[in-house]
């Protein structure tokens, strides 16, 4: 089989940097880290100085998705020889554990961890991650809840709670969620727009204006934000249709529905210039754009 | 009343599993529309065609899932089709219960089609060889969703099926898989997957 460098044309040094991309980026493109990584190990080990460790915890990670169990223990190896006694080192231990679903073991693991080092907020992570995998959802999201009583400032805890929320259908709670992360990142377009999306799914004239506003706002943050622009039109159609609105609100939001109509239709006009197989999408759009306003009026 | 998959159908379905490995993914099947009714009783089961993968990751949202319900729905008339069921595959490996959010979008599509069919893949016999058939078919009966056997009958061809299926999936198709979050992210991508369509023909 072709080596990542020969398939791509790529230097080894784009390939460090690939990782750190994705490393920052946080991307779970695991099956692209183990090929990119393994190669660099494997044949550019020595040029990589410190980075090698940090890179062999990324790939570490992915190996354990991938199921690559022989490169996950090697890495733990070199890790374990260079960090003896590392909490970090020991955490990635217990991943691995918990990736053989050995969960009582990388438990164990973790509150060891947590004895000797209580505020480590990995292992606790670890331990909620553990309940997820298993299916325990309602312990999952008590454990979550009671970390971040501590942990306020956790932006990923926040998230993952809202997701949890999610799929157990209470909106409300994974709103609330939602609602911290947008006080604290402001600027930040997804959550604005996640937090309109459960809106809109709880339902209920009050939740979809409210919806239909943070759509908006998401749409003001980053105007290219598609699903901010659909949930626009959708909501505002919505409201336009429903029967509780006065005449005044109802003339509104026929008028925002409208608006975001033409954007959606210009966005995928620019999107099919110049493919011929695009021109069917856009059509479809138009036409389920058109059979919308006639529900609506 | 039962439904069969091509293999396009089932392939895309699968690679759409295997692109988001730790995600719960969800998507469309859609059958040929029945020119009229059979006037004898000879019964045929609905052809499912093709697939449009839909979601990965949060699938308990109501407006996309509503957008792009209603434009599949625009596609399919354009193109004679109709949404003839609904498959999901869930995040947790041995996770094969359909969830609240399957059932409603299921019982959405048989209003408008009574022989509606929804699919769960079975994830722990996800493999690469793809042995045998993994998924679990449920049919709507009296307001309950109900397990019918999925054995090779449910393919048009099932040896050309598993061949196809494994090829692709050896040769790591699903990256280029596009689902509806993919053409919300970016216009430009195309949900019908033009390009694994023509894979698939090619290695008939």
């Amino acid at each position: 089989m072709a080596s990542v460098s020969e398939m791509y044309d790529v230097t080894w040094e784009e390939m460090r940097d690939k990782l750190r991309k994705w490393r920052e980026d946080n991307h779970r493109n695991s099956e692209q880290i183990v090929d990119v990584a393994e190669e660099l190990i494997n044949e550019h080990a020595s040029k990589l100085g410190d980075d090698i460790w940090i890179i062999y915890e990324q790939v570490m990670i992915a190996a354990l998705d991938c199921s690559r169990d022989d490169l996950a223990w090697t890495c733990l190896q070199e890790l374990k020889k260079q960090f003896p006694g590392s909490q970090r080192v020991k955490r990635l231990g217990g991943m691995r554990l918990e990736a053989l679903e050995k969960y009582e073991e990388a438990g164990k693991q973790y509150d060891s961890i947590l004895q000797e080092d209580p505020t480590n907020t990995a292992a606790r992570k670890r331990k909620i991650s553990i309940l997820k995998a298993q299916g325990k959802n309602t312990d999952a999201i008590r454990e979550l809840n009671e970390y971040l009583e501590l942990f306020v400032g956790d932006q990923e805890a926040w998230h993952e709670l809202s997701d949890l929320y999610i799929n157990e259908h209470d909106y409300g709670k994974a709103a609330f969620c939602l609602e911290e992360l947008m006080m604290t990142n402001p600027h930040n377009h997804l959550y604005c727009e996640q937090y309109a999306e459960v809106k809109y799914t709880q339902g209920g004239l009050e939740n979809l204006e409210l919806s239909r506003k943070y759509f908006a706002q998401a749409l003001k943050l980053n105007n290219r934000n598609m699903r901010a622009l659909f949930g626009l039109y959708m909501s505002a159609s919505h409201i336009a249709a429903s029967p509780k609105v006065n005449a005044a609100v109802k003339k509104a939001n026929v008028k925002y529905a409208a608006w975001a109509a033409n954007q959606i239709n210009r966005a995928y006009q620019l999107a099919g210039r110049g493919t011929k197989e695009n021109k069917c999408s856009v059509k479809a759009v138009e036409e389920m754009l058109e059979s919308m306003q006639i529900t609506m009026s | 009343m039962s439904i069969k998959l091509t293999t396009q159908a089932y392939c895309k379905m699968l690679l759409h599993a295997a692109k988001y490995p730790h995600c719960a993914v969800n998507g469309l099947l859609v059958a040929e529309k029945q020119k009229e009714k059979k006037k004898d009783n000879t019964y045929t089961p609905i052809l499912c065609v093709d697939c449009i993968p839909l979601f990965h990751g949060t699938l308990a949202l109501a407006p996309m899932l509503e957008v792009a319900l209603t434009l599949i729905d625009t596609w399919c008339k354009e193109n004679k089709y109709v949404i003839a069921g609904y498959y999901q595959a869930n995040e947790r490996i041995k996770d094969f219960r359909p969830n609240q959010v399957a059932e409603k979008v299921a019982a959405r599509i048989a209003e408008n089609f009574s022989e509606a069919a929804m699919i769960i893949v079975d994830n722990t016999r996800f493999t690469m060889g793809c042995y045998e058939p993994i998924l679990a078919i449920y049919d709507h009966h009296e307001n309950k969703w109900k397990c019918r056997d999925c054995n090779v009958d449910c393919f048009e061809d099932w040896c050309e099926a598993q061949k196809i299926t494994l090829a692709l999936l050896e040769g790591r198709s699903y990256e280029s898989l596009i689902d509806f979050d993919n053409h919300l992210d970016d216009l430009r991508n195309d949900w019908t997957n033009p390009e694994i369509n023509k894979s698939v023909l090619h290695l008939c």
